[in-house]
């Protein structure tokens, strides 16, 4: 075969194999749409972020006056600069930016407030005073919730006792290290408590906790409670106790996020003892942004509070999103 | 003495794996009846499990390294692949994965069996030709050739197509998702081999080219709502699946089986047929392996299928572990598939290495990790020590120890031969000598 012919058939063959991935459904501007909103989204491959995602959209329903722009920045600080500014010359009317990290966006972000486009950022801040409104979770609020929470669990203030793991996100991420230093705040003050492990990092990711955990048990006879700083790492160990097991020995696996799909359902199947709900700031985020576009005052910070899941609420959250 | 010092430096690969498990067992802590848990039954096992999916990648990424090449899709396929699998698994009808998989086995399965056929029709034609010994070409009747070997594989891809349709109203089972997902991550392989030979492009560059595109072909799959598909044996999916990460026998992980039998399996191949002597011969010179007959493009052809089959395999098996099928499941698994590859003396120029060292480094790499995690060291630490560990050994692997007490000894050396004038060699040179001659694998 020359290889002219062979580009040209692989070039066929490979638009035909595409078709499957065609979407079902074009998305229809809607004409009828006052507000024009962009939205740029740092990465959709975590759960978290498809759970913000998809919360953004569920508002977005509700407000037939705005069009909503949602862009994906695959993980990557240039894609998501070069998003945004995509959607400044599209002239949206506000703009909500989730940043993939605070130094690389802060540029543009200015660029946008120096076009006169209102900026809502949303969970992660930048390094600027001057943008509109920040929302966000607080996770050294939430660490300390479960800390709180784990410190009840393992027999109240005073007297809590027991063998505690720890699994950490990742080590180069701000959020593990509040979520880290919020729940020791609590544990720390009582002298029954023993950590077993030292700073070992599953990357947010349920196999490595999986792994952690694995070694973790040969390596202690006597495990009392796991806290992953995700529900999915806690899930993982909670795996690997199960594989070994030894899932009925450990008394508490204790996560944070509190996702529908993940950790919500697996506290409702009585894998893990409770999670803590760390919510997305989509559907608060837009809320503001039509708030402020129709000529209200909005505050300069909005922090979601955080929310204790355990078997009692499961259900309840379950219904209302449907899963159950 | 110096045949001693030649032995040592001939295996001293496995004099490492030696000595790491000597730290592991010196420095392991005990359980209260005084056990030691480095040494225990289960500990060893734990990381036989734990380097198997590693280890099945590494596998496939040896041979495209002896020839040669590289190929850094592996991380992304195996992603692709939990994702096929888990999608299979969880979801009835017709679903993208489906839609994807159902067509790639039964083509799969049509060329396998239908090559397969040929060659062993062209096997036998030979062991029946009275000429034996002497280099000619056998000659095939055109129902030989291509006839009969169609029609098995037709007969083949029909089986497949009807045991896959029967299987699509309910969920996959579990020879299901072991048939069709194998298949899919071959035909990535195959794309890439086929860029390769056809296109004539850089192996670098290609398999980059297919590492970024099958993550997004796996997000695209799982559609956008879904970063991660959650596979709950026994109620959403078949509890037979969880046969993959049971014991066998109550000895050996069955993921740890996997990746056995695929050490032997390709191991035996790369060692005692043609095929694996020629990648041997295209990774040491390609032009002259070309000069003299073999056919290079497609032997690259099946290597980088093989490495697709092998990533697609232990998508499976990752799924199975850890219940749950996402896009960027193998990230980085690319990276340590090939420093364990380079650990086992492989070279990346290609034509130098082999199977029994990457099981080896495989090892070397497992044990490290998990001696390590007993001794609960910082995961930050940890990363720094991987690092120290994969310099260490490759210098150890190139250099031979010999070499570098020669250099050393080497102004002594030339002093005392300029005076002692017709002098037998020292000990040392000698063994550069024997080193220099393809003793160093």
């Amino acid at each position: 075969m020359k290889r002219r012919e062979f580009l040209q058939l692989s070039a066929t063959v490979a638009g035909a194999a595409m078709t499957i991935y065609l979407p079902g459904e074009s998305a229809l501007s809607r004409a009828a749409a006052k507000w024009k909103i962009g939205f740029s989204q740092a990465t959709t491959l975590e759960p978290w972020r498809v759970q913000f995602n998809k919360d953004i959209q569920t508002e977005a329903k509700s407000h037939p006056e705005v069009n909503l722009i949602i862009t994906d920045g695959q993980d990557k600080t240039e894609k998501q600069v070069a998003d945004c500014e995509n959607l400044i010359v599209q002239q949206v009317d506000a703009l909500l930016i989730s940043p993939k990290e605070s130094a690389g966006l802060t540029g543009v972000v200015e660029k946008a407030i120096d076009a006169k486009i209102p900026v809502i950022v949303l969970d992660r801040n930048v390094n600027t005073k001057r943008i509109t409104q920040f929302i966000g979770g607080d996770n050294v609020v939430i660490g300390r919730a479960a800390g709180e929470h784990a410190v009840k669990l393992l027999g109240g203030p005073g007297n809590a006792k027991g063998n505690v793991v720890e699994i950490w996100g990742g080590m180069g991420t701000q959020p593990a290290h509040d979520r880290h230093e919020g729940f020791h705040a609590f544990t720390d003050k009582e002298p029954g408590i023993k950590y077993l492990l030292n700073n070992q990092s599953g990357d947010w990711k349920q196999d490595q906790a999986y792994n952690i955990m694995t070694t973790a048990l040969r390596n202690n006879e006597k495990i009392d409670l796991v806290y992953g700083h995700n529900d999915p790492m806690a899930y993982g160990a909670y795996l690997a106790a199960k594989d070994a097991d030894r899932d009925k020995d450990i008394r508490f696996f204790i996560g944070i996020d509190g996702l529908p799909d993940e950790g919500v359902t697996w506290v409702h199947k009585g894998l893990l003892a409770a999670t803590f709900l760390y919510a997305t700031p989509g559907a608060e985020g837009l809320r503001q942004a039509v708030k402020l576009l129709n000529g209200e005052k909005i505050p300069p910070a909005i922090t979601l509070p955080t929310m204790l899941i355990t078997k009692d609420n499961a259900t309840e959250i379950l219904k209302k999103n449907g899963l159950l | 003495m110096t045949r001693f010092l030649r032995m040592l430096a001939h295996t001293k690969l496995y004099w490492g794996l030696l000595v790491i498990c000597l730290i592991g067992a010196l420095a392991s802590p005990h359980t209260s009846t005084g056990r030691n848990i480095f040494l225990s039954y289960a500990n060893l096992t734990d990381v036989l499990r734990q380097v198997s999916i590693t280890g099945l990648v590494a596998t496939g990424m040896t041979i495209v390294i002896l020839l040669g090449g590289i190929d850094l899709s592996v991380g992304s396929v195996v992603g692709f692949s939990t994702i096929i699998c888990a999608m299979l698994l969880t979801k009835a009808g017709w679903t993208t994965a489906s839609a994807v998989g159902l067509p790639a086995a039964v083509f799969v399965t049509f060329a396998a069996i239908a090559c397969l056929t040929r060659f062993v029709l062209h096997g036998i034609a030979r062991g029946r030709d009275v000429t034996g010994g002497a280099r000619r070409e056998i000659r095939l009747s055109p129902w030989q050739r291509l006839g009969f070997p169609a029609l098995l594989g037709l007969s083949a891809a029909a089986f497949t197509g009807w045991f896959a349709w029967s299987e699509l109203p309910t969920k996959f089972g579990l020879l299901g998702v072991l048939l069709i997902t194998p298949c899919v991550a071959l035909l990535l392989g195959a794309v890439n081999g086929l860029l390769i030979v056809t296109g004539r492009l850089q192996p670098f560059i290609v398999t980059l080219a297919m590492m970024v595109s099958a993550l997004g072909i796996g997000r695209l799959t799982a559609g956008q709502d879904n970063a991660v598909i959650a596979v709950y044996t026994g109620t959403n999916a078949t509890e037979a699946f969880e046969v993959l990460r049971s014991m066998l026998w109550g000895l050996v992980p069955v993921p740890s089986a996997f990746f056995l039998a695929a050490i032997v399996i390709f191991g035996a191949i790369l060692r005692f047929t043609t095929f694996g002597r020629y990648i041997y011969a295209i990774g040491g010179n390609a032009e002259v392996a070309k000069l003299s007959g073999i056919k290079v493009a497609q032997v690259q052809f099946t290597a980088y299928m093989l490495s697709g089959l092998l990533a697609g395999i232990a998508g499976v098996l990752f799924v199975a572990q850890y219940r749950q099928g996402k896009p960027d499941a193998g990230a980085g698994l690319e990276l340590d598939a090939i420093a364990a590859v380079v650990i086992g003396g492989t070279s990346l120029m290609g034509g130098r290495g082999g199977l029994v060292g990457t099981f080896v480094g495989v090892l070397i790499f497992g044990l490290l990790s998990d001696i390590l995690q007993l001794q609960n060291i910082d995961s930050n630490v940890q990363l720094v020590m991987k690092g120290l560990i994969i310099v260490c050994t490759v210098l150890m692997q190139e250099q031979s120890f010999g070499q570098l007490v020669a250099r050393w000894r080497l102004p002594t050396a030339k002093r005392a031969s300029q005076t002692g004038g017709g002098r037998t060699r020292s000990p040392a040179e000698r063994l550069e000598c024997a080193t220099y001659n393809g003793g160093s694998r």
